[in-house]
């Protein structure tokens, strides 16, 4: 059998197109033999291509023992294979890692800068708590190599080292400091230490602060633009701590801005100012506006220059900062920010819609909804073959066989790539994102920005069309408990509701929206063609329906709705609420006791009932309690009330008046009507008093115990599986009947692009037959306003105002003194100049409704911490915002606690978190040690062995070498173990200062002449002893 | 800081993976692929930054308004060059622009070390294509922008190979840093 090189693997890859998986296989199978191999050269060689396959998701952690030999050859490039290995394999569970600790410690003291390089970029892969302290000793030195390739990146690695273990930081950071005041400094090294001061400064800015000046020099000197774009996010964190800062910072600021000819540097330059707070520091002063113009200005311009998307995108980024702080600059961007929305490229329009979220007010709402909206409806609905998921899915099995040839890769380019005219089809979070955007700008303030509510309705049920289909999780026992925090649907739903009880004026239009949503037969037309999108709304539809139901005007069809055989397939939630809803909208059918008991409307009301009861029955068995609780309740009123009915007797037939039943007209009713529901702010239940009388311990029934057992008992007897079963099966979710139209008839939709804008016409963003309904209202609300022009009256003669109409008409007499004519009250207009006021007045139609909207109804003051809401449960919200490390972070927050003042040191307590962390670390290194003693049995068994079969007396050497060596790391170990685990039981802060100071140099174990106790100077010597035994192989070493 | 460093083709192969952070490799090769989705997807036209893929945009949203900056990746540039897409993820200390000269600076690099440097030099040579990196960014930070001692570094550690003979000359060149013939990526 012959050796593969890398190379040879790499043919062989995309020679066997079709059949990697085997070759891929095959290769491993001879990479696990040739890395047991005696020569590194095999070895090392089977490791890079295990390396390169690592890359395509094949496992090589079983590896890591392996890796470690090869980075302790003696030869470079055996050496480079094996940190690479290391660099791309280990993970956080590799076992093997205590034992790598010896040899970066070795590899960073070596006199060749090219091995040094090695394990600087090695250790900020694989450090941990307990070897940062260890390899810290060996670091320091490098600060000062005489190769600056060298400097800069020990300052990195010491940086990395921080991370893990913050107190490795104290010893370091005077030195890096030392670096960075040099001037003589190699500007690389120096650019270095900036960078990682940047990444160092946000956490804890203040520690910082004194070395302003130096800081401020580098960026006046320039030259290097990726140092002054660091050292200007630096300042940027500076700035808010010391005030003084800003008047220095201003002028070369500025003088970037104006010269620089990169326009990164530019553009971080204004992004310095914003963040930095300077605007806000220099309002007012002439030398502020300036300021603030030149940035705006420069932003705009990054907006509007032609074809560059990236410029777009971060000046989008940099408003994004501003808006809140200052609106009215952003606001002044309005159109070009606005066009944004458009923007082909997603990333940009997300930008720009949280952008627009933050500049909208009453003005311009209608306009940047009816943009967005308009997105909405004219984007193609994302087909299944566009869905990310499954493309997804495809990748992961596509990307192992990475290596084959491209040209298959060619061949089976996605389809969608071909389709360029359409608009892109929106991405099902986007489209979720825009919807709640929409949401948002229009709720903001208790609706402040809204005018007009007939149109915030009319939304509404345009956005349920477009909402996107919810993830398919519709087996009941998911829906009862997850509650879908990302259904849309609902939240428009809560939209409408929040409407209809808050703003009395539109009720009947918004119960009429809720009627419709509600109605079966409509129910094609009124939400997506396909997918479940929207359902969510429904749950709010069936509450308004019931709680309102004397708005209702078709009050039987949706009787009728409420009662189809297809609300028994809507999710549990939704199926509750329409059990609340239709007792409420029968009780308005029945309840009119002016009409006479006559045998017809005996006959409809039976009729109702026995309907309503066979629709009952069944639900009174439903796995949701709650379903089941309010079934069985009502099943029990309508039986009665049934039965009241048939016992009633029907009049005589020529008009006599009889009475209807009184459980009709006055007993059901009277279950719901009373109190209106009014909308109660979050806090108000906390602050209703408890009542003196309330019992909360008596129980209610003593026997609840023995009651519950013995319905245990009978309970289940019964033949209620297959009941249960029906229920619990999964059921296709109601989708509305297949859509009819030809897919001919689909195709030509004519999606025209907006011919205007400035303004979206509604046209662009409603759907035809909202706006038929639109039109016929305004036609209604316009009849009597003398100055409307009614664009449809008659399309020949022009169009004519009622008023025109009449004077053009000639041969009717004008009635001049039915004019009404209004008294000019000049005097009372007090403040005719204020422009704005002006504007509003002018025109008639712009004048705004007064709308009512009723507020929150609460006991006793505001609280202004309602968000502290102990009455509102919210379980499920909390699993979801509870703060996760992200998947790539690296977590900076132990820098946070740790200060770099060195006066705090000697006052400082241990913290909690310091107690765990060290319980942790000891805990680890516990664990460390017990898997150091397992491997180095498992080596020893393993030179037994070699020793047995005779092998050659050279490879002998070898293994006793390494085990030489593992002894020495041992020793090593316990003695790094020693130190912490003593100061652990010593709470005094007296003795842990004496620790601090001891700790660095007890890791400085090469230079051996510490005076501390003495069995660890021995354990030192010992370990010192050891090593040479590696010398003697011959391993270049530099023993300082 | 920066994140992470990847490198695949058109065809979503990885080439260079470089991860700043211990990360399973099922979680790697599942992040390649949803940045792959993203960025496979968009026009020429479009902008080189990405939003968030799945994997890391959950968690993202506890970025708390206080503080201008924290430890959360927020940010996916891209560079597509020729046959080879770049990506850079990082968090907000990071200047976006700048991470798009850096990965300049990088192909550059590349290309100065490969003479008209084409895909198939850097899956033959992955282990300077590291090297390269390596001279670049360490442990997340950039410790070098200047193109001659990126070059310089990297030639310090050994002769840089040229691409096998007979894999042939006619490489897609990023030379010009526009877009290739597609000679070789077709065969």
């Amino acid at each position: 059998m012959f050796e593969k090189s890398l190379y040879d693997l790499i043919r062989g890859l995309r020679n066997h197109k079709g059949s990697e998986r085997e070759y891929i296989s095959e290769s491993i199978k001879e990479c696990r033999k040739e890395i047991r191999s005696n020569d590194m050269d095999l070895k090392s060689t089977a490791l890079m291509k295990l390396t390169y396959l690592e890359m395509f998701g094949h496992d090589m952690s079983w590896a890591s023992f392996n890796v470690l030999e090869v980075m302790s050859s003696p030869k470079y490039r055996h050496k480079r294979t094996g940190y690479l290995a290391a660099v791309q394999s280990f993970r956080r569970d590799t076992e093997v890692l205590m034992l790598a600790e010896n040899q970066l410690k070795k590899d960073i003291s070596s006199p060749t800068p090219t091995v040094i390089s090695l394990p600087l970029g090695a250790i900020p892969h694989v450090i941990n708590p307990s070897m940062a302290n260890s390899v810290l000793s060996d670091l320091l030195p490098r600060l000062t190599h005489s190769h600056a390739a060298i400097r800069k990146k020990t300052v990195v690695t010491l940086y990395r080292l921080a991370l893990v273990y913050p107190e490795t930081l104290r010893p370091a950071w005077p030195k890096i400091k030392e670096r960075l005041q040099d001037d003589n400094e190699d500007p690389s090294v120096t650019a270095a230490i900036v960078n990682v001061v940047c990444e160092l400064g946000w956490r804890r800015p203040q520690d910082f602060l004194p070395l302003a000046p130096r800081l401020f020099d580098l960026l006046v000197e320039g030259g290097n633009n990726w140092m002054a774009i660091k050292l200007i996010k630096l300042f940027a964190t500076l700035t808010p701590l010391e005030p003084r800062l800003i008047k220095k910072l201003l002028p070369p600021l500025t003088k970037i801005i104006r010269e620089t000819s990169a326009m990164s540097l530019l553009y971080e330059c204004i992004n310095g100012i914003i963040q930095g707070g300077i605007l806000e520091a220099v309002e007012g002063t002439t030398e502020g506006e300036e300021v603030a113009k030149l940035c705006v200005g420069k932003l705009r311009g990054m907006m509007v220059i032609e074809g560059d998307a990236n410029l777009k995108y971060v000046a989008l980024l940099a408003f994004d900062k501003i808006v809140r702080s200052h609106p009215f600059f952003v606001s002044q961007q309005q159109d070009v920010i606005l066009e944004c929305i458009d923007d082909p490229d997603i990333s940009i329009r997300m930008r720009a819609l949280d952008l627009v979220v933050g500049m909208v007010n009453s003005d311009n709402l209608t306009a940047i909804v009816g943009r967005l909206m308009r997105q909405l409806r004219n984007a193609p609905v994302v087909s299944p073959a566009d869905d990310p998921m499954i493309d997804r899915a495809r990748m992961t099995e596509v990307v192992p066989y990475a290596g084959s040839d491209e040209s298959d890769a060619e061949e089976s380019l996605r389809p969608h790539e071909q389709r360029s005219d359409q608009p892109p089809p929106l991405p099902e979070d986007y489209r979720v994102n825009v919807i709640r955007r929409i949401l948002d700008m229009c709720s903001r303030d208790t609706y402040s920005n809204i005018s007009d509510f007939e149109w915030y309705i009319d939304v509404l049920i345009q956005l349920v069309r477009v909402s996107p289909a919810t993830k398919a999780a519709t087996t009941m026992e998911e829906e009862d408990d997850s509650e879908q925090p990302d259904d849309v649907g609902r939240a428009i739903g809560r939209e409408l509701r929040n409407v209809t009880v808050r703003v009395r004026s539109v009720r009947s239009e918004a119960v009429d929206a809720a009627q419709s949503l509600v109605l079966v037969d409509k129910r094609d037309q009124m939400f997506p063609a396909s997918g479940n999108g929207g359902q969510g709304v429904l749950e709010y539809a069936g509450w308004l329906v019931g709680e309102y139901a004397s708005y209702l005007t078709k009050p039987e069809p949706v009787m009728t709705s409420l009662l189809h055989s297809s609300s028994l397939q809507l999710p549990s939630r939704t199926l509750a609420v329409y059990l609340q809803a239709f007792p409420k909208v029968f009780a308005s059918i029945a309840s009119n006791d002016q009409i006479s008991w006559t045998p017809e409307r005996k006959t409809l009301m039976s009729l109702l009932m026995s309907r309503i009861i066979y629709f009952l029955e069944p639900l009174s068995t439903h796995p949701n309690l709650e379903v089941q609780e309010r079934a069985v309740e009502y099943l029990e009123l309508m039986r009665l009330a049934a039965e009241a009915a048939s016992g009633t007797e029907t009049g005589a037939e020529h008009g006599e008046f009889t009475d209807p039943p009184l459980l009709l007209t006055q007993a059901i009713p009277a279950l719901f009507s009373g109190a209106e529901l009014n909308p109660v702010a979050p806090g108000a239940q906390r602050k209703v008093p408890v009542p003196d009388d309330l019992d909360l311990d008596t129980p209610i029934n003593p026997n609840l115990q023995t009651l519950l057992s013995q319905a245990e008992l009978e309970g289940f007897e019964t033949d209620e599986d297959d009941v249960y079963a029906a229920y619990t099966e999964p059921i296709a979710s109601y989708t509305g009947p297949p859509t009819t139209t030809s897919a001919a008839e689909r195709l030509d939709v004519p999606h025209k692009e907006p011919a205007s804008y400035q303004n979206a016409t509604e046209e662009e963003y409603l759907d035809p037959d909202i706006l038929a309904r639109r039109k016929a209202e305004r036609r209604e609300r316009y009849k009597d306003d003398p100055f409307y022009i009614d664009p449809e009256a008659d399309k020949g003669s022009g169009a004519v105002t009622p008023l025109g109409r009449i004077v053009r008409e000639g041969n009717v007499e004008v009635d001049i003194d039915s004019i009404p004519i209004m008294d000019l009250d000049l005097e009372n207009r007090a403040h005719p100049s204020s422009s704005e006021d002006l504007s509003r007045t002018r025109s008639p139609r712009r004048a705004p409704r007064r709308v009512e909207i009723i507020g929150d109804e609460t006991l006793g003051p505001e609280e202004p911490s309602s968000s502290s809401r102990e009455d509102i449960i919210s379980p499920r919200l909390h699993s979801q915002t509870r703060p996760k490390k992200s998947l790539l972070e690296v977590d900076s927050s132990g820098l946070g606690s740790l200060s770099l003042d060195d006066d705090e040191t000697s006052g400082r307590k241990l913290t909690k978190l310091d107690i765990e962390r060290r319980e942790q670390e000891e805990a680890e290194m516990k664990k460390a040690l017990a898997e150091v003693e397992r491997l180095r049995l498992e080596m020893q068994r393993a030179s037994e062995r070699l020793e047995a079969k005779g092998e050659a007396v050279v490879k002998k050497k070898k293994k006793k070498v390494r085990k030489a060596e593992m002894e020495g790391e041992l020793e090593g170990n316990a003695d790094a173990n020693t130190a912490p685990a003593i100061v652990e039981g010593e709470a005094a802060p007296a003795k842990k200062k004496k620790k601090k100071k001891a700790k660095p140099e007890g890791a400085g174990a090469e230079e051996g002449e510490k005076a501390d106790g003495e069995p660890e100077g021995a354990v030192k010597k010992k370990k010192k002893k050891r090593r040479t035994v590696v010398m003697d192989e011959g391993v270049p070493v530099a023993e300082e | 800081m920066i994140n992470a460093v990847l490198v695949f083709n058109n065809a979503g192969q990885p080439r260079l993976t470089k991860f700043y952070t211990q990360l399973e490799t099922s979680v790697q090769q599942r992040l390649i692929s949803e940045i792959f989705t993203l960025v496979s997807n968009r026009p020429n036209s479009a902008c080189n930054f990405l939003p968030l893929p799945p994997l890391l945009a959950n968690s993202s949203k506890s970025s708390t308004p206080t503080t201008p900056h924290n430890d959360t990746p927020s940010l996916v540039t891209y560079r597509h060059y020729a046959t080879l897409y770049f990506i850079i993820i990082s968090t907000s200390t990071e200047s976006p622009l700048a991470l798009l000269d850096l990965i300049q600076v990088f192909v550059q690099a590349l290309d100065g070390l490969f003479e008209n440097v084409c895909e198939l030099d850097l899956i033959f040579n992955f282990e300077t294509l590291h090297a390269t990196l390596g001279e670049l960014i360490v442990g997340g930070v950039v410790v070098e922008t200047q193109l001659d001692k990126v070059i310089e570094g990297v030639k310090a550690q050994g002769t840089v190979a040229k691409r096998p003979v007979n894999e042939g000359k006619s490489g897609m060149s990023f030379g010009g840093f526009g877009r290739g013939d597609g000679v070789w990526a077709g065969r």
